[in-house]
């Protein structure tokens, strides 16, 4: 079974800063594969021990992509595509579905692509989506639960109150939710070996064709939330503290 | 206190500067990526283990396991028997990380490597071939059997005795304040033969090692195993047991300490890296005389200090540590970092509980570092001895 997998190398949100303004630092700042990405490697790389043949991992971005490409790798990729797009070039959601699916026609018989369902530094969800459609395959979104058999995908996805069951002919694309899998950590040995695969690059000029698509959508502006504690003392006896919070409370209108 | 986001730093900057001046671009990357698995793995694995360690509630093979299933031990033996062939500073560094996760786990996994460490550098192909991989991977513990009840520091003066009797020899004598007693499967017994000394491999099996009573009263390192190791006549297999040559089991010693002196410093930078980031935060959110504590002039050269006394203790023994990998001497220059990163540790560790206070003096989840950096400037060589050892070597160099 030939499986892609897409990754997105992603803003370590643990040490992300904001300026004043509350604007993110992206200069420096660290970067790694996609918190959620670690389930689709996992779920890609659990379907190929089961059926054999390869994991694919596949990412768009700049220098920095590699990283990710690397942790992928480690936790059992077979082989690696990075489509090259420096910061500057960096295409929208549409663009990166259609340089994507580029990309996987090019690699041939493709049986399974998985990918996450959002990237956990802008979460917008859209990218497997599109790539389904650009690569004319079925697409079973949020799967916490994904076997194959016989050249069907039958996928697990929770609704509100329920369960729906998924199931479509192969070749298809499956994003899967946090709950589908506990991902793997790689041994040291493993990430050294990741360091030592060969890299595919491919130039994102390579891919690009005349039916590029453009939605004419830009970004305007980006902004952190930010938590501010109000450490507030609540002084006297447990009593007398307990009805000023319980007071505070609902004048916050917690209660 | 978030003590996820101190590793992440430490991990993230200053492990990667060091290695990028350490390394030529290529290998510093591919180690930082180790390095940077690892410290992911620490945060999840053994970091919320290890204030239950120290309080007695845990169990010690839990979070020592995921250390050895991760390949630490692995990190700088040679390939053939498991090994990774990485440099020596590689695993340095992934040692600091795991003093900073938690000390105790840390300071078992290294004194078992260094018994790996004897056995790749003295052993003979057959006592590396039977014990090597299961030492790297884990499957088997080691401990480290110099010191006695009456000679820690003055190691030279130990009165275990093994007495060649045909093919065999005959251990008598007593170990003290051995780490991993009771646990380990193979301890490296060093015992005087008359001629001098020689390093023996006993097996935990052996009726004759006996293992005394847990030392239960430690001031720190609580989460790791203690005790006292007693040979009673104790028969080993020659051919099988002792370690390179019969009259130089001291030399040995001194050898394998020079490599482990480095470790237990980068244990000691871990310690007090974790202890510092924990100040650090508490000093950013507590308020007082209508400023943060981080604000206060005698807070920031806490933080200075603090932030100069890791750098150099790190660098320091990571200047010994790539001595060794380029092959030159480096006994003086591990005892240096030793010393530095250990007596660095006391401070940083003891300034970090000044800095929080009754909170620091009352919570064990800020003291046990001061307590755990304590057993280090006396372990594996005590700085009085480090300082006599670091003086004669100037002295010599002068004459």
């Amino acid at each position: 079974m030939n499986i892609v997998v897409l990754v997105k190398s992603a803003v370590n949100e643990a040490e992300l800063r904001a300026d004043p303004a509350g604007h993110p630092v992206l200069n420096g700042a660290a970067m790694k594969m996609s918190n959620f990405d670690m389930n689709g490697v996992e779920e890609a790389v659990r379907q190929k021990e089961k059926n054999g043949g390869t994991v694919i991992v596949m990412t768009l971005g700049g220098a920095e992509a590699k990283k990710a490409i690397r942790e992928a790798m480690a936790m059992g990729g077979t082989r690696a595509v990075h489509i090259v797009a420096e910061p500057s070039d960096a295409p929208d959601s549409l663009g990166t579905a259609y340089l994507l699916a580029k990309a996987i026609k090019r690699i041939g018989e493709v049986d399974l692509v998985v990918c996450s369902e959002g990237a956990s530094d802008t979460y917008q969800g859209q990218v497997g989506a599109m790539v389904a459609e650009f690569l004319d395959m079925p697409f079973l979104a949020y799967a916490r639960k994904v076997e194959t058999v016989e050249g069907k995908v039958r996928c697990e996805q929770g609704a509100e109150k329920g369960v729906r069951v998924l199931e479509a002919k192969l070749p298809a694309v499956v994003s899967v939710v946090s709950e589908a899998n506990v991902p793997r950590y790689p041994t040291l040995l493993q990430v050294m070996v990741a360091g030592r695969k060969a890299i595919e690059d491919l130039p994102l000029s390579s891919l690009k064709g005349a039916d590029y698509p453009e939605t004419g959508m830009e970004v305007l502006d980006v902004t952190l939330q930010s938590a501010n504690r109000k450490k507030v003392l609540f002084e006297g006896s447990p009593e007398e503290a307990a009805s000023k919070l319980v007071e505070a409370l609902k004048q916050e209108g917690v209660l | 206190m978030e003590v996820r986001s101190v590793l992440l730093k430490l991990l993230g900057a200053e492990h990667e500067q060091v290695l990028l001046s350490l390394y030529e671009a290529e290998g510093a990357e591919t180690y930082g990526s180790l390095l940077r698995s690892l410290s992911t793995v620490l945060e999840d694995n053994v970091i919320p283990l290890s204030l239950a360690l120290d309080q007695g509630k845990g169990d010690i093979k839990e979070t020592r396991k995921v250390l050895f299933e991760q390949g630490v031990c692995k990190l700088s033996h040679p390939g053939g028997y498991g090994g990774m062939g990485l440099p020596f500073g590689v695993y340095a560094l992934a040692m600091e990380l795991a003093g900073a996760a938690d000390a105790s786990t840390a300071m078992s996994l290294g004194i078992h490597n260094t018994v790996a460490d004897a056995i790749a550098q003295f052993g003979s192909g057959e006592q590396k071939r039977l014990l090597l991989p299961s030492l790297l991977s884990g499957e088997k513990l080691a401990a480290f059997a110099l010191t006695e009840p009456s000679s820690g520091s003055d190691a030279r003066s130990m009165r275990t005795k093994a007495t060649k009797e045909g093919k065999n020899y005959v251990i008598q004598g007593s170990k003290m304040f051995i780490t991993n007693a009771g646990e380990a499967d193979v301890y490296l017994v060093f015992a005087s033969t008359g001629s001098g000394h020689g390093a023996f491999l006993v097996e935990g099996s052996n009726p004759g090692l006996k293992v005394g009573k847990e030392l239960g009263e430690k001031l720190g390192m609580r989460g790791s195993h203690t005790a006292e190791v007693r040979l009673e006549k104790c028969k080993v297999v020659a051919e099988d047991s002792l370690l390179g040559n019969e009259g130089l089991g001291f030399e040995h010693a001194k050898l394998l300490l020079d490599s482990s002196r480095i470790v237990m410093g980068m244990i000691c930078v871990g310690i007090a890296r974790t202890a510092y980031g924990k100040a650090l935060a508490y000093a950013k959110e507590r308020e007082l005389f209508g400023k943060k504590l981080s604000d206060l002039q005698l807070t920031r050269e806490k933080f200075a200090n603090s932030a100069i006394d890791i750098s150099a203790a790190r660098l320091l023994c990571m200047h010994a540590s790539r001595l060794k990998e380029l092959g030159l001497p480096f006994t003086s220059e591990a005892a240096q970092g030793k010393l530095f990163a250990t007596e660095m540790a006391v401070r940083t560790c003891d300034a970090a509980v000044q800095l929080l206070g009754g909170y620091g003096y009352t919570s064990d989840d800020v003291h046990r570092h001061l307590r755990d950096a304590r057993l280090l400037t006396i372990g594996e060589g005590a700085s009085e001895v480090l300082r006599m050892l670091i003086a004669s070597q100037e002295l010599e160099q002068e004459t």
